[in-house]
């Protein structure tokens, strides 16, 4: 089309052209700008960038495996970490009061034995789905003591309202009182 | 026409621009950031480009074996097609032949005139769902254990169809949810409790849950305090035990009142 226009007093090509190049280079500029923020978010914010798919078998929680009632809950591992784990249910999540010691490697193993449900715990970054059929990993570590909510953050039927549960953060040697002779700990009464 | 396209910088710039920023944003998502966490599952190329990718595997790594229940917990696999398979030559009539023994305490129709539980109209996965935890041990009665001990999973689902069959008894007063008390109906959920209307009926149901209305009260009193207590942990993973302990005595009372229509 440009070709087609004949000699412009104005020089409109040339004017065009610079403008092009100036938006190209905004476009690039942007482009450039969100990938950083994904990577950099990706490598020191994010608790969970990638995802970790492992599947289970979702009616039989409560037979055989990890998610049997009295695996649930916080498990003191050899190395001293924490591993947490919780199953998600119409309406409640088990155990309903979990408890964690500061300072220390947390890694969460959560699922749910009907429909998709999900958890977040306030004040921290930890936010995950917590789909049947897959067992939802992350870890974490929580710096201080405190108390903290974990709702049910996903629409999981007429009930959903009542879904959540305690998390509580306690010093470590707190947290060794409350372990018993199976290395468990929970804060259910 | 390959040529003239190819001498175009700006064809040239914006294309290859786009598929270079894919190659380095695959790059990023299944290399980098992958990479980044400490999971051994995550190290080396083809380990981060799977496991990104979503290829399913075993993240717990290593873990003290499953603590096994020191007491008897519900063994029962429920799912909406648990009691779908054809019954080879039972069903209701066996059922109704079996449900003799039931008789003595659950009335001719399955409608209680005492403290035991009315099972005419009750969903049959509930009914199947107790039956085999009677059997096993993770429900506690002296007089239903010796009652199940002989009988083989087939007469219990033949039972439960058979109790499933039968018209449902049901009291004016729990007719519509506007005379429910808000435990029932709306729950208390600032304490961790959903509404009861939400797995026992009117509301919307649950598999293996049973329907309330018209119950004894003395049946649904004990029952609902067994769990709160603990003393009654047959419910699959705590759901029951979960929202009884966090009852008062008076939602006890109001949520018992309304179920029974005051029997």
């Amino acid at each position: 089309m440009a070709r087609a226009v004949p000699a412009d007093p104005h020089d409109g090509e040339a004017v065009a052209k610079r403008i092009e190049n100036r938006w190209a280079l905004t476009m690039v500029g942007l482009v450039a700008l969100l990938v950083a923020m994904v990577i950099f978010t990706g490598l020191h914010w994010a608790t969970m960038p990638p995802s970790r798919v492992e599947t289970i078998n979702p009616s039989t929680l409560h037979v055989s495996g990890e998610f049997v009632e009295s695996n649930l809950g916080s498990a003191v591992e050899t190395d001293g970490s924490v591993t947490v784990r919780i199953v998600g249910q119409q309406y409640s999540f088990t155990p309903q009061c979990i408890v964690v010691p500061s300072r220390t490697p947390v890694t969460f193993r959560v699922t749910s034995a009907d429909v998709i449900h999900g958890m977040l715990i306030t004040g921290t970054n930890i936010n995950s789905m917590v789909s049947p059929g897959y067992i939802s990993t992350f870890k974490t570590r929580f710096e201080k003591p405190g108390d903290h909510l974990m709702p049910c953050h996903e629409f999981c039927g007429t009930g959903h309202e009542g879904m959540w549960a305690n998390v509580k953060v306690v010093e470590p040697d707190a947290f060794a009182r409350l372990v018993g002779p199976t290395r468990r700990a929970s804060c259910d009464l | 026409m390959s040529g003239p396209l190819l001498r175009n910088r700006w064809f040239v710039g914006s294309v290859g621009g786009t598929f270079l920023l894919l190659v380095f944003s695959v790059f990023v998502g299944f290399v980098w950031l992958p990479s980044a966490q400490d999971d051994s599952l995550f190290k080396g190329l083809l380990n981060s480009i799977c496991s990104a990718a979503g290829v399913p595997r075993s993240w717990l790594g290593e873990a003290s074996a499953p603590v096994t229940s020191p007491v008897k917990v519900s063994e029962v696999v429920m799912t909406p097609t648990t009691l779908d398979e054809p019954s080879s030559g039972g069903g209701v009539g066996r059922g109704a032949t079996l449900a003799l023994r039931c008789t003595m305490c659950h009335g001719l129709r399955g409608v209680s005139t005492s403290q035991t539980p009315t099972l005419a109209g009750q969903y049959a996965s509930s009914l199947y769902k107790e039956l085999r935890d009677f059997q096993s041990g993770a429900r506690a009665s002296a007089v239903m254990a010796p009652l199940v001990a002989e009988l083989h999973d087939q007469d219990l689902r033949d039972l439960s169809a058979y109790y499933a069959s039968l018209p449902r008894q049901q009291s004016p007063a729990t007719q519509d949810l506007q005379s429910a008390p808000d435990i029932v109906a709306t729950g208390a959920p600032m304490r961790n409790i959903p509404p009861c209307g939400s797995c026992h009926g009117r509301l919307t149901a649950k598999l293996g849950v049973p329907w309330l209305d018209p119950q004894p009260r003395d049946y649904l009193k004990t029952q609902l305090e067994a769990f709160a207590h603990g003393t009654r942990r047959n419910d699959t993973s705590a759901q029951m035990r979960n929202i009884a302990r966090n009852m008062t005595t008076e939602e006890i009372d109001a949520s018992v009142d309304y179920y029974s229509g005051t029997r």
